[in-house]
């Protein structure tokens, strides 16, 4: 392996394009019209132009990645996660071309790819599942069989689906018939394909997911769980491992059924098996994700390995560099998903200028970024900023780790959802791990705000001393604020401006009264 | 210095005046003597100490770009897990504006967020209800309705599907 193309964007591109720096392989990036001053492009050895800033223009557009690759000379690609990564076609096209890509062959995402063939592979590894079909539901009749037979709740899902579209919770079966024709066309619409398959709905689960790493040797090993339970809208917000529910036993038997699967169907490289765990401690087989996920750093803070490197060793053809009775789970780890988005106003995203940028640091603090003091987060992606983990001994001191850390970092300018994550990890029931993927939806339809209130003490002070403490520092930003310039004013003459930047940095009271 | 400072929604009146010392501020918050001292280690970072006790306030964006880069906003700081916005009633600034504006007359419906036109759900010259929905904004795989301000006719749609439309920016008026 010469040269890697990273053909992602955002913090991934930057933690793929440090590991390829770490392993002395030189990168390209790639970049939308949107992410010219995007630090992949500059972190990155080269970089070239996809396109508009649309995803299916620039990111998406594997011919114009392949060409970028050809003319390079890059002879791997990494497609980090979302966009191409999944993408069985592309994996193809890579491989036609001789280029490799950093991730499973092409046939085994094709196997494991859609819910109701990766359902038939776990079958055949004797890998436990939810009851419920394993094709697609040709009927409403068959539906109204299938649900009878299995029992009601049932979950009804799109088998392209993703994100919790396609996807529906019946109770009865008079509410199957006008869920079955939503979701076949809400799954149409999301994944161009209606396929919807259903399953028994397990009561208050918690997500927990193997991560397994094969090289192309025959080697197959899984490096613990992680607990992804705290969801909003099917969307996971906090990641934590190992999982505080998940034994040396559960851990063996789960794991030993990932790897199987993993075998069966002849995949390589870095994957993720999904289960859901009900509060019996039985385990379902739910997914297959055939890429590297986002929450994949908690995992290496546990086992000390690096996921990006270990990759791309095994895209080279090397043998992994150690067994499974090598792998051993040390203290824990916690990770928050930083989103532009306001918890105050309906999770509206917030797209915009990051005027303000301080970040934590300090013992036990990871931050995988993408973003700057200056950048304006274009509106054309998804809202993940960055994504702040804590390692600890403990899960205790995790969670106290993160509460600091999360009082360091200050992004302005933008709405985050910092404040939800104070408001998660002090809540009784998270402390406790008393979490399953229902948890978040019920403590935000518990209706408080993720505000703090100015009861809460900030550095010692009494509560009751935040608005005055706050009111006195507007009243010396406000006796300092420059006097503005009106649209009327004459043009700026270059003195006067130069005045007015000293009477500002003049900050310490002389200057003005 | 005087003025009215509305933070989080309740009014206090200020008067304040910088001490012959460097950095040191006295004031009066309601009346109540408040001596605050201040050190700015940088642009929008302020190390604030009253009675020994040590806060970091940090300013959202720096108040005197604000103007110019379109920000309609009002200032806001962050001090420990707050962030709390305020407003300046003083003859001297130029913030000075209208609140709370009735509803008669035309109103202008504006962008919530920065974002892309999806879809117009309404002519111009339809009546609409008050939350009626009017138009579809998409942003970050999002999609967003906005709505009426109030019960109305259409008089002027500004922008078309398809279009980008920055933060605060006029989309449609309803009178």
């Amino acid at each position: 392996m010469r040269k890697v193309l990273i053909a992602n964007r955002g913090e991934i591109a930057l933690r793929l394009i440090r590991a390829c720096r770490e392993l002395g392989l030189p990168t390209v990036a790639v970049f939308s019209d949107a992410d010219r001053a995007g630090l992949h492009v500059l972190a990155a050895d080269e970089a070239f132009r996809l396109g508009p800033a649309p995803a299916t223009e620039s990111y998406l557009r594997g011919d114009l990645i392949l060409d970028i690759a050809r003319r390079t000379g890059a002879d791997a690609i990494h497609p980090g996660y979302g966009f191409l990564s999944e993408n069985a076609a592309f994996a193809e096209s890579c491989e036609h071309a001789g280029i490799k890509f950093i991730g499973p062959p092409a046939s085994a995402m094709r196997a494991l790819g859609s819910k109701t063939r990766a359902r038939q592979a776990a079958d055949q590894a004797g890998m436990p599942r939810t009851p419920g079909s394993v094709h697609g539901l040709a009927s409403l009749d068959e539906a109204l069989t299938v649900a009878a037979n299995i029992g009601y709740p049932v979950m009804l899902k799109a088998a392209a689906g993703g994100g919790g579209k396609g996807m529906r919770a019946i109770t009865s079966p008079a509410d199957l018939p006008s869920a079955f024709t939503s979701a076949q066309s809400e799954a149409e619409r999301a994944f161009g394909s209606g396929e919807v398959y259903l399953e028994k709905l397990i009561e208050r689960p918690r997500h927990i997911e193997i991560q397994i790493l094969a090289d192309e040797h025959g080697h197959c090993v899984y490096l613990g769980e992680r607990e992804c339970s705290v969801q909003r809208r099917h969307q996971k917000v906090i990641e934590e491992a190992p999982s505080a529910v998940v034994g040396p036993d559960l851990r063996q038997r789960m794991g030993e059924a990932a790897v199987r699967l993993a075998l069966a169907a002849g995949y390589t490289n870095a994957g993720t098996i999904e289960f859901l765990v009900d509060p019996d401690q039985n385990f379902y087989f739910l997914e297959m994700n055939t890429r590297l996920q986002v929450e994949h750093p908690v995992t290496e803070l546990v086992t000390g390995y690096d996921l990006v490197h270990l990759q791309i060793r095994i895209a080279q053809g090397a043998p992994l560099p150690f067994a499974q009775q090598d792998v051993h789970l040390r203290g824990h780890a916690i990770e928050c998903r930083v989103y532009a988005e306001d918890p105050d106003n309906a999770f509206m995203p917030s797209p915009g200028r990051i005027t303000r940028l301080l970040q934590p640091g300090g013992p036990g603090i990871r931050e995988d970024c993408g973003i700057y003091e200056g950048w304006v987060v274009p509106m054309d992606y998804d809202p993940m900023l960055s994504k702040l983990i804590a390692f600890a001994p403990t899960r205790e001191l995790a969670i106290a780790r993160l509460l600091r850390a999360l009082d360091e970092y200050v992004i302005g300018g933008i709405r985050t959802n910092l404040g939800l994550f104070r408001r998660i990890l002090r809540d009784p029931d998270f402390q406790t791990a008393r979490i399953d993927t229902g948890y978040l939806d019920r403590l935000l339809a518990s209706g408080l705000s993720s505000r703090p209130e100015f009861s809460q003490s900030e550095n010692g002070a009494e509560g009751s001393a935040v608005p005055i403490i706050a009111t006195a520092a507007a009243a010396i930003f406000e006796a300092t604020r420059p006097t503005p310039v009106t649209p009327t004013a004459p043009p700026a003459n270059a003195w006067k401006s130069a005045a007015r930047t000293e009477a500002v940095r003049d900050f310490n009271g002389k200057a003005r009264s | 210095m005087k003025f009215d400072l509305e933070i989080d929604g309740q009014t206090r009146k200020v008067d304040i005046s910088p001490s012959a010392t460097s950095g040191q501020w006295q004031m009066q918050i309601d009346g109540e003597p408040v001596e605050a001292d201040a050190c700015l280690l940088r642009p929008g970072v302020l190390s604030l100490l009253v009675h020994g006790q040590s806060h970091r306030v940090v300013l959202d964006a720096d108040l005197a770009n604000a103007s110019a880069n379109g920000d309609s906003a009002d200032p806001a700081l962050h001090l420990g897990a707050h962030r709390i916005e305020w407003r300046a009633e003083d003859p001297r600034s130029f913030r000075r504006r209208r609140r709370h504006a009735g509803t008669d007359g035309p109103i202008t419906l504006k962008a919530s967020m920065p974002g892309r036109v999806v879809r117009i759900l309404v002519a111009k010259g339809d009546t609409v209800a008050a939350h009626q929905s009017v138009l579809v904004l998409e942003a970050m795989k999002m999609q967003n309705e906005l709505k009426s301000p109030k019960e109305g006719r259409v008089i002027d749609l500004r922008v078309a599907p398809g279009d980008t439309v920055s933060s605060g920016q006029p989309l449609a008026i309803v009178e």
